[in-house]
């Protein structure tokens, strides 16, 4: 199932098929007056057919296989996730610091200090947006 | 001698101290962010996109063009001294890394900003004398020619950037897709959103760009887990005089071809690379040389890559449709500060179209002076190591999805694009074209409805019509010399198999 360019089709089909399902829901009108379903209609079979294209193809050339690395993606998302949640429920500067460490998880090395450096400094320059650009920053 | 006017008219709107200043500053920023990982023009513009709310508007244009022209060349930069290019800059690799290598890094970067100062030279005059021109032609456009220009931006795109013309097309309709979500214009419907008020105003457009661009890039980056070495060695800047006469005809040449294809739909900096070095590889004197670190293989790439980033505002500014995902980016920027990008900009806005076109040349002449012999200073950025820089550009991301609209839910809505970037790279699918996708999307059905209006739902409009007829049938020689070739590659690499695979 490991196959580059199949999951690459099926990831595309599976979009227009998101799309296309659900403007049916909308009215499609005639072509003179077309409706609000009729263009993401017509583009969504496109990207079928697209789709639909690549699987084929894949099916004749040769495998590749796709490299997927769950670990450091999840990691970002999270620490962005993070970011937003401590941000709406606590401060943003809370958020920061959590944001720089939960984030660094995903690099090469660990530090606490350079991390500790790190988000106070960011800290700072929150400070400076808030201050100097008047960015409305729910810091504190 | 009406350009020469009209340039001196954009020169009093360039030099105030002001546009002084904001050039001045999209020049750092762009030279800064072409020169690190992580954060290509497009984020970077859409990162700055909410600052400029507050600036005037030819301040604010002057300094998101500053950002690009500077990241082009910020790009090649690094390129050149240590083999690694975010962007585009590719072929900067070649013979620029070659040069360092023999120890003549000086040399190539000074090439490279002494070409590109051409380059941008020359491609600012094309800029004037032609964008006005193609204006008036611009206005002879219908909804179905439009509508084919676009069509035909599309498949130019997914062909230049991503080489596969199915993998391309299929990013461009996931844009357009994207697009639609929120309330259609002519029905007031609300489609796609999920019944989430917060999507009625439709995805945003910063969400995007940094979940695609930024997020994506950074975990990518993440992955490949390589440490740079960062760039000791010493830059001996000035060239001879024999070195400096073989920069000229290679920088040249460079900047014809590369304003040339920066006009065309799909073109811009990195196929504009490729061909003047193909060129100069053809014609130039010393092409036994290149490729092992001649001069003539950084001048002309790199005059080329300048002039095409400048020569690629033309279609944008005198017909209104963008023709890379950069410019389309700037063509929001235009929508926001109100101007709508199109063939009555030049006479409506005289001021503004040709304060950016002189700011463009006052740009050139602070990249040269930024790059030329302060380069020493920017290779220091390569020491941050990337621990400490990513987490910097993720608070940076943050802070600019947030302050688009002071909402905590846009960072959801962009970390959500960022998984879907992720899996667009891991997948081997381009996102640059999405972006074009996405901000064409809503003119594209805009004017397809209005085509089909006009025509009382008849297609035979798009084929009557003599220019969009043309720009049609160009779009089908494209997809067939495609599938000509897929079929004769496939003849060639699959040998009857006797086995089941």
């Amino acid at each position: 199932m490991n196959n580059l360019n199949l999951l690459k089709g099926a990831f595309l089909i599976l979009i227009s098929l998101a799309f296309g399902i659900v403007s049916l829901r909308y009215p499609l009108g005639r072509l003179d007056r077309a409706g609000p379903g009729m263009f993401p209609l017509m583009v969504s079979s496109l990207l079928f057919l697209i789709g639909a294209t690549i699987v084929v193809r894949s099916l004749l050339a040769e495998r590749a296989p796709m490299h997927f690395k769950p670990r450091n993606i999840v990691i970002i998302l999270a620490s962005l996730a993070g970011f937003a949640l401590i941000s709406e429920y606590l401060n943003m500067l809370l958020g920061i610091a959590f944001l720089v460490f939960c984030a660094s998880l995903a690099g090469t090395s660990y530090s606490v200090v350079r991390n500790l450096k790190l988000a106070a400094g960011l800290i700072v320059i929150a400070l400076a947006f808030q201050k100097l650009l008047g960015l409305q920053l729910p810091l504190y | 001698m009406d350009i020469l006017h009209n340039l001196a008219f954009g020169f009093e709107h360039a030099l105030t101290l002001q546009n002084l200043m904001f050039c001045a500053i999209g020049c750092v920023v762009g030279t800064l962010i072409g020169l690190l990982p992580g954060l290509g023009p497009l984020a970077t513009i859409s990162l700055l996109l909410p600052l400029t709310y507050s600036i005037p508007v030819t301040g604010a244009l002057i300094m998101l063009a500053g950002i690009y022209y500077g990241a082009q060349y910020g790009d090649s930069v690094s390129a050149i001294t240590m083999r690694i290019p975010h962007a585009s800059s590719i072929v900067a690799c070649i013979d620029g890394y070659q040069m360092t290598l023999k120890g003549k890094t000086g040399l190539a970067l000074f090439t490279a900003g002494i070409s590109s100062f051409i380059g941008g030279t020359v491609a600012i005059i094309v800029l004037a004398s032609l964008a006005p021109a193609l204006g008036e032609v611009a206005l002879l456009f219908g909804p179905a020619e439009y509508c084919a220009l676009m069509m035909l931006g599309f498949v130019c795109v997914s062909f230049v950037t991503t080489g596969s013309l199915l993998n391309g097309l299929a990013m461009c309709l996931v844009g357009v897709l994207l697009g639609q979500i929120g309330t259609d214009v002519n029905s007031g419907a609300q489609r796609f959103t999920l019944g989430l008020p917060f999507l009625a105003d439709g995805v945003g457009l910063v969400s995007i760009a940094l979940g695609c661009f930024g997020i994506a890039e950074i975990t990518k980056n993440l992955d490949a887990r390589e440490e740079r070495t960062p760039f000791n060695k010493k830059i001996h800047l000035m060239p001879t005089w024999p070195e400096f006469k073989r920069i000229i005809p290679s920088a040249l040449r460079g900047s014809v071809i590369g304003s040339f294809l920066g006009i065309l739909p799909g073109g811009g900096p990195s196929i504009a690379q490729f061909a003047a070095y193909a060129v100069d590889k053809k014609v130039s004197k010393y092409r036994a040389e290149i490729g092992s670190g001649a001069i003539e293989g950084v001048a002309g790439q790199a005059a080329a890559d300048e002039a095409a980033a400048r020569t690629s505002f033309i279609p944008l500014m005198s017909i209104g449709i963008p023709e890379n995902a950069v410019m389309a980016l700037m063509m929001a920027a235009f929508i926001i500060k109100g101007i709508q990008p199109g063939p009555n900009m030049i006479a409506g806005h005289a001021d503004l179209f040709w304060g950016l076109v002189a700011s463009m040349w006052v740009g050139n002449c602070f990249l040269v002076i930024l790059n030329v012999p302060l380069v020493r200073y920017w290779l220091s950025v390569f020491k941050i190591p990337y621990s400490v820089l990513f987490p910097s550009i993720l608070f940076f991301c943050c802070i600019g999805t947030y302050s688009v609209n002071n909402s905590l839910d846009d960072i959801f809505i962009t970390a959500t694009f960022g998984l879907m970037g992720y899996i667009f790279l891991r997948l081997e699918l381009d996102p640059a074209p999405l972006m074009l996708g996405f901000i064409l999307g809503p003119m594209l059905e805009e004017n397809f409805r209005r085509a089909l209006l006009l025509s009382r739902g008849s297609f035979a409009t798009f084929i009557t019509r003599p220019i969009s007829a043309t720009f049609f049938s160009i779009i089908a020689i494209f997809i067939l010399w495609q599938l000509v070739t897929f079929f004769l590659q496939a003849r060639k690499s699959n040998p009857p198999r006797g086995q089941p695979v």
